[in-house]
Parts: structure tokens; sequence; C-alpha cells
């Protein structure tokens, strides 16, 4: 990992869908700083190019989530939604709150529908004005920001309690997961109004839930339980067993993040202070990124920019970081002969790095087709040709080249 | 002409031909590289080049006044530089500064001696020069905010050996045009082009002999720009006119020029390389797919 950037707070978090991402982040609930602050604020950064916080607002309730829309014609910089400790759900124009520093002027709307504490919001991929959020006492709402209206997705199988993690399916907008402190998954569907399938396993409870990003019938789940921290891969249409188990966390796993752009690539983080990369499709750990000092509760990818993703810590930590780093092992950046100059670069060198187990390209690198001309009118071209590449050396017509040039020039 | 098929166990993400013709490299998912002697509609495979430890993005051949040297960058950050000696080929470089993937490589013009080009997933940029003693000389700087993806050299100034230039593109959805400070014998940016909304893939100055500088910018928006500049130095010198109004039915990957700078080839992520030609009046006009 090269280390991009770190923010001093102990929050939750959300990307922007650009290019250049922007983050939003939120004071988490349940977590005591060593001021025992009560204070919550919502802060925006641009952590690729500035070291300051762009805007700062100041909030009466602290955070358990956050969700950043995409770009729409009616807001530009997409919508973004909070969830609160007090049970509130809070919508803001982000485009208004960056340029206006007013909170007022930048809300959108505020549902207060749970009776206990909201712990997860999440806009629908396909829809992005359908929001869902969930909550204590097994509370589940989809909510409509256009119509401001809201409803529950009917009737649970068994009831449930805390539903701290809530995932939309990415490729059937009426489809969604919930999960919680509880040994099974549940699959909704909202045509039906109701639980449609539960996925359990013995040993473990099954409580955060992420969608593979094309196939419908597919995803993943984590335990948080800290004698069998394990990562469960399915496939609905075999529900009773999952595909495949990811063996390597030492303790609970807290957040999962499958990446949009790449499905061999999973980010897990968890109560071992750890964040690690899967190819989930064949069960491979690719490799275990620098620990944090605490429990890390969140890890996202920019969904743009997948090369670059945070994970946030219990202890006043995101840590914004690259994928892939390749350079040398920190006892050959440390070769100072002097022995003092050893220790002072020692000192002030990171000395944690990344272990990569396989050297797996994201997809997003793997050019498919290149087309080259070489000198005396020929052209090199690859292609794609199902998943082989074929090479064909062709001429093209350009000989009239010289006289075109030399008319251009006269002209 | 010559179809090479099951060249290699994986992706092919680059094939070049020599100057003359005769030697194609390709470079493969598959962390080899391979040369083939082409001859006429025949292909033969001469040997592949073991070395990277993860997958190969290009190759580039040196001017032939250098030997018969290759360049290939790879997923591991590592560039490294080949040679052909009565047959037998050797690793005899290694360029290892950047912290991820390098992306792209390109050899300078041969007037400023063995000089490589190089841009990496770092978001850095950097130009090496191998000296005939076998030691190099390294600049090193950041380009794109994050992830430069390509880079390219304009032609030489036809007066002025030291007046150097080249032209990258990045994830920040940029385009930087570098300008040699002989001084502080570094590259500093001269002037950085907007107008891509998503990540630019490959950027190539045309070696045109004409008076007008081209530069062709391929982005993952679907769209190529004609950068062109009558006055170069010129900070707002730089005009910029889209290929084409359409958008292309996917993402553009690859530009490039033919060697009298007259017709550009873009390669798009629906398998296709289309040619096009400026017109008399300045506009540009399909001149047809390579394959057809």
């Amino acid at each position: 990992m090269v280390k991009l950037k770190e923010v001093a707070e102990t929050a939750t978090f959300a990307w922007s869908h650009d290019s250049m991402p922007l983050m939003a982040t939120g004071t988490l609930a349940g977590a005591m700083d060593d001021t025992f602050s009560n204070d919550s604020s919502l802060q925006f950064w641009d952590v690729l190019n500035k070291q300051q916080s762009l805007a700062k607002f100041s909030l009466e309730s602290k955070f358990t989530s956050l969700a950043w829309s995409p770009s729409s014609e009616k807001y530009e910089k997409g919508l973004l939604a909070g969830s609160f400790e007090n049970g509130s759900i809070q919508l803001w124009n982000p485009k208004l709150l960056l340029e206006n520093s007013d909170l007022n002027a930048g809300s959108v709307a505020e549902y207060k529908k749970h009776t206990g504490s909201a712990l997860q919001v999440k806009f629908n991929p396909l829809q992005s004005h359908i929001l869902g959020s969930s909550g204590t006492k097994g509370e589940i709402y989809i909510w409509d920001s256009n119509k401001g209206s809201s409803f529950t997705p009917g009737q649970a199988m068994s009831p449930m309690d805390k539903v701290s993690s809530f995932s939309w399916n990415n490729s059937q907008s009426h489809i969604f997961a919930s999960a919680g402190n509880t040994t099974y998954t549940s699959i909704w569907e909202l045509k039906a109004k109701r639980e449609v399938l539960q996925l359990s396993y013995s040993g473990a409870n099954l409580s955060v839930v992420e969608w593979h990003p094309t196939e419908s019938t597919k995803l993943v789940t984590a335990s948080d339980t800290d004698g069998n921290p394990v990562i469960l891969t399915w496939d609905l249409r075999k529900h009773t067993t999952p595909e495949s188990i990811l063996q390597g966390h030492r303790k609970g796993v807290l957040s999962l993040d499958w990446c949009k752009q790449d499905p061999s690539l999973l980010l897990s983080s968890g109560k071992d202070d750890s964040t690690i990369l899967w190819n989930p499709l064949t069960g491979q750990k690719l490799c275990e990124y620098p620990s944090l000092p605490n429990w890390v509760h969140e890890t996202k990818f920019a969904p743009k920019l997948p090369d670059v993703f945070a994970s946030a810590s219990f202890d006043k930590k995101i840590l914004v970081q690259s994928l892939q780093d390749t350079s040398p092992p920190v006892s050959a950046k440390v070769n100072s002969a002097n022995e003092d100059d050893f220790w002072n670069q020692l000192s002030s060198t990171d000395t944690q790095q990344p272990v990569f187990e396989v050297k797996q390209a994201p997809v997003w690198l793997q050019r498919p087709v290149s087309g080259t001309f070489g000198f005396g009118g020929k052209i090199v071209v690859v292609k794609k040709e199902q998943n082989k590449s074929v090479v064909e050396i062709s001429s093209y017509k350009g000989s009239s080249t010289v006289k075109e040039a030399a008319e251009k020039l006269e002209s | 002409l010559v179809t090479i098929g099951n060249a290699h166990d994986d992706l092919i993400h680059d094939a070049v031909l020599d100057y003359y013709g005769k030697r194609l490299a390709t470079c493969s998912s598959d962390k080899t590289i391979k040369i083939f002697e082409v001859d006429g509609e025949t292909h033969k495979l001469v040997e592949t080049l073991k070395g990277h430890d993860g997958p190969v993005w290009q190759v580039s051949w040196a001017h032939p006044k250098f030997g018969v040297i290759l360049a290939s960058c790879s997923y591991d950050g590592k560039v490294l530089i080949w040679k052909e000696e009565n047959g037998v080929w050797s690793n005899i470089a290694e360029h290892g500064v950047h912290q991820a993937s390098v992306n792209s490589i390109s050899w300078a013009p041969s007037e400023y001696g063995a000089v490589l080009l190089c841009t990496s997933s770092d978001g850095k940029a950097s130009v090496v020069e191998f000296l005939e003693d076998g030691s190099q000389k390294t600049m090193v700087f950041q380009a794109h905010a994050i992830g430069a993806n390509a880079g390219s050299w304009a032609p030489p100034h036809k007066d002025n050996v030291k007046e150097r230039r080249f032209v990258t593109g990045g994830c920040d959805n940029l385009v930087k045009i570098w300008k040699l400070d002989p001084q502080a014998n570094n590259y500093i940016e001269e002037a950085v082009l907007s107008g891509h909304t998503d990540w630019v893939r490959d950027v190539a100055w045309s070696s045109s002999l004409l008076s007008k500088s081209y530069i062709a910018t391929a982005s993952q928006d679907r769209t190529v720009f004609i950068w062109t500049n009558e006055s170069i130095g010129n900070h707002s010198g730089w005009k910029k006119q889209l290929l084409t109004a359409d958008k292309f039915p996917d993402v553009c990957w690859r530009a490039s020029w033919s060697p009298s700078g007259n017709v550009l080839a873009i390669s798009s992520g629906d398998n296709r390389v289309t040619l096009w030609k400026e017109s008399l009046t300045g506009k540009w006009e399909s001149a047809g797919e390579v394959d057809q």
C-alpha cells in the first residue's frame, strides 16, 4: 500500500462517485474517544489533494453510517444520506453543503420512523432515489426520496434484533439482504413484500452481507464471531451450503466491500485490526494490509477510482491507501552505514508493509485491445476473442501520405 | 496478412513491430514477453523472455542505433531492458523507482540518447537515461494525483536538442504537457489540458513533420480529443477538438499515429481498431477500419 492520506477521526465515511473522489465523514456513534466528547460533525475531504477538511458541520446526534449516491439530473453531486444513533435518517445535497457551508441550506429531507437507533442506510444502486435503512428491533424501511414516502419490506420469517448490515442487490432493484447479530442472513423481495430466504451456517453469526457486483444470485457474508471469523460466498441457487470459505481473519469480521469494477476483488476488515484483499472467486487471500491501531469497522473502495480504498478504525484513524505497493521491503529502505542514522531512519519509516501472496492485476488495468503502427504501412492489432488474444499484422491504405502532407504544407 | 493465435497463456496487452518490421514483440498477463521473426506472411517464435513478476503491459523497441533493445513494463512495478546479441537475449538493466504498476513506456527521440519515459499507477512519471557505461540517470516526479496511465514524447525540436517535451494522461482525467528545464535538470509542467470526464487511457504525440503539433488522447469516457498547437510553448495555445461528435461504443484504450503522422488508429473496448484522417478543411474523418 502507498499511504495517501490519514484522517484523524473516529468516523463512518462515504466516497463520492467522482473519478477524483471526495470523502464525507461522520462522527461514529458508540465510540468514545479520549476526550469523552459528545460532539458530532459531518466533514468533507479532498483526500487526494488537500490536508484540511473542505467543510465541517456540527450535528446533534452521532452517525451510524453514511451513503453517497451517484450524480443524477436533479443532484449534480449526488445525494448524501446519514443514519443516526437517535433513529433519524438525514438527506443532504452535498453540492449545496460545499458551496454554502450551511447545513440547513443543504438539507433535503429528514426521516424519523425508526423507534430505536438507525444502523445502516444504503442507496439502491439501480434507482438512486430509493434508499433502505435498517436499525434496532428488526426495523427496516424503504424510502422514496422523490416522494418522501416509506414502506416496510413485509413479514420477517423470524423476529429479528439489530439489523446492522443492509445490502441492495446490484442487478435486481427489488431484492436486498439484511444481517445483524444473528446466525442468519435474510434475503428480501419487495414485489412479494416478504423475506424469501434465510442463509445460515453453524457456529458463526452471518452478520455482514454484500452482493456480487453483477451476478444477482451470488453474495458474500462474514461472521463477527471471534471464534469463527469466516467469510462465506454463496450462490442462492444452492443456498443450503456456502460455495467457499475464506479464512484469514483472526477475530470477527465487521465490514465487506466487493469491487464494482472487478468481481475478483473483495475487501474485508475486522476486530483483528486488519484489512484483507481477497479473490472471492478463487478463495485466495491476495494481500493483508498493515494493521490499524484498533478494530477496523469499515473498509470501502472509492467507487470510481478502485485503485484507492479507505479503512476506518475506532482509534481516530481513517487510512486512505492504494491497492498495490511494489516498493522494496523496509530492510532494504533503511540501509544506512551509520548506527545512529539507522535508528533515525527506522523510526521514521513505516515499518509495516502489505504481504502479497498473489500478483493479481485488477481488471481495469488489463488492456484488451491494441492497435499500433509500424513502419512500411503496417499496423499490428491485438484483439480479445473468447478470452484469448489474437495478434494480426496487416497493411493499411495510407500510401498517399507524402502527397497529402505536401498539399497541406503548401496550403 | 499475418495472424498469430495462442501466442501466450493469458491475455496479450501489447504487440509492436521493430523499425524494420522484421521482429514483433508481444507481452501478456502470463508475465512473459515473446519475440517473433516476421517474414512476409510467415512468423516464427524465436524467444520467450521471463523476468517480470506480474502482467506485462507494454513493450517498446529502442532505436536500432542503440542495438537490438527492448523495454518492458509490468504490474510488478518494474521496467526491464532486454538486449539481443548474436541471437542471445538477456536482461541488461532494471528500472525500479515506481511503487505500483508501471503502465506505459516510451523511448525518447533517439537524438536525446537512450532515454525512456515511464508512467505508473503511483501517480508518478519517470525519465531514465541509460548511459554507455551501464549507469542510469533518473528523474522522478509527481505527474497525476493518482494513476499516470500513459506518456508520449514530442518530436525533437529541429534546432534545439534541449527543448524537450512529452505528454502524459492519468486517472485525474487530465492531460499534461511537460518541458525539460535544463537548468534544474528536471521536467516541469507546462500546460494542463482538461476536457475528458473520465480516465485518460492513452496519449499520443504525432511525430508529424508538419509545423503544427498534434496530440491524440483516448479516454475511458469513450471519446478521443485531438489537441493542436501552432506555437508550442504558449500555455493557451492548445486547442481541442473531438475526433468524432458521437461517443465510441466502449472505452478508448489506445491511440497510435502512423509514422508519417497523418493516420490515427483508435482501439476501443468493443474490439475494434478504427482509422482516422484529417481532411483538408481540418475535420477528422473515418478512414476505415483495420480488418475490413
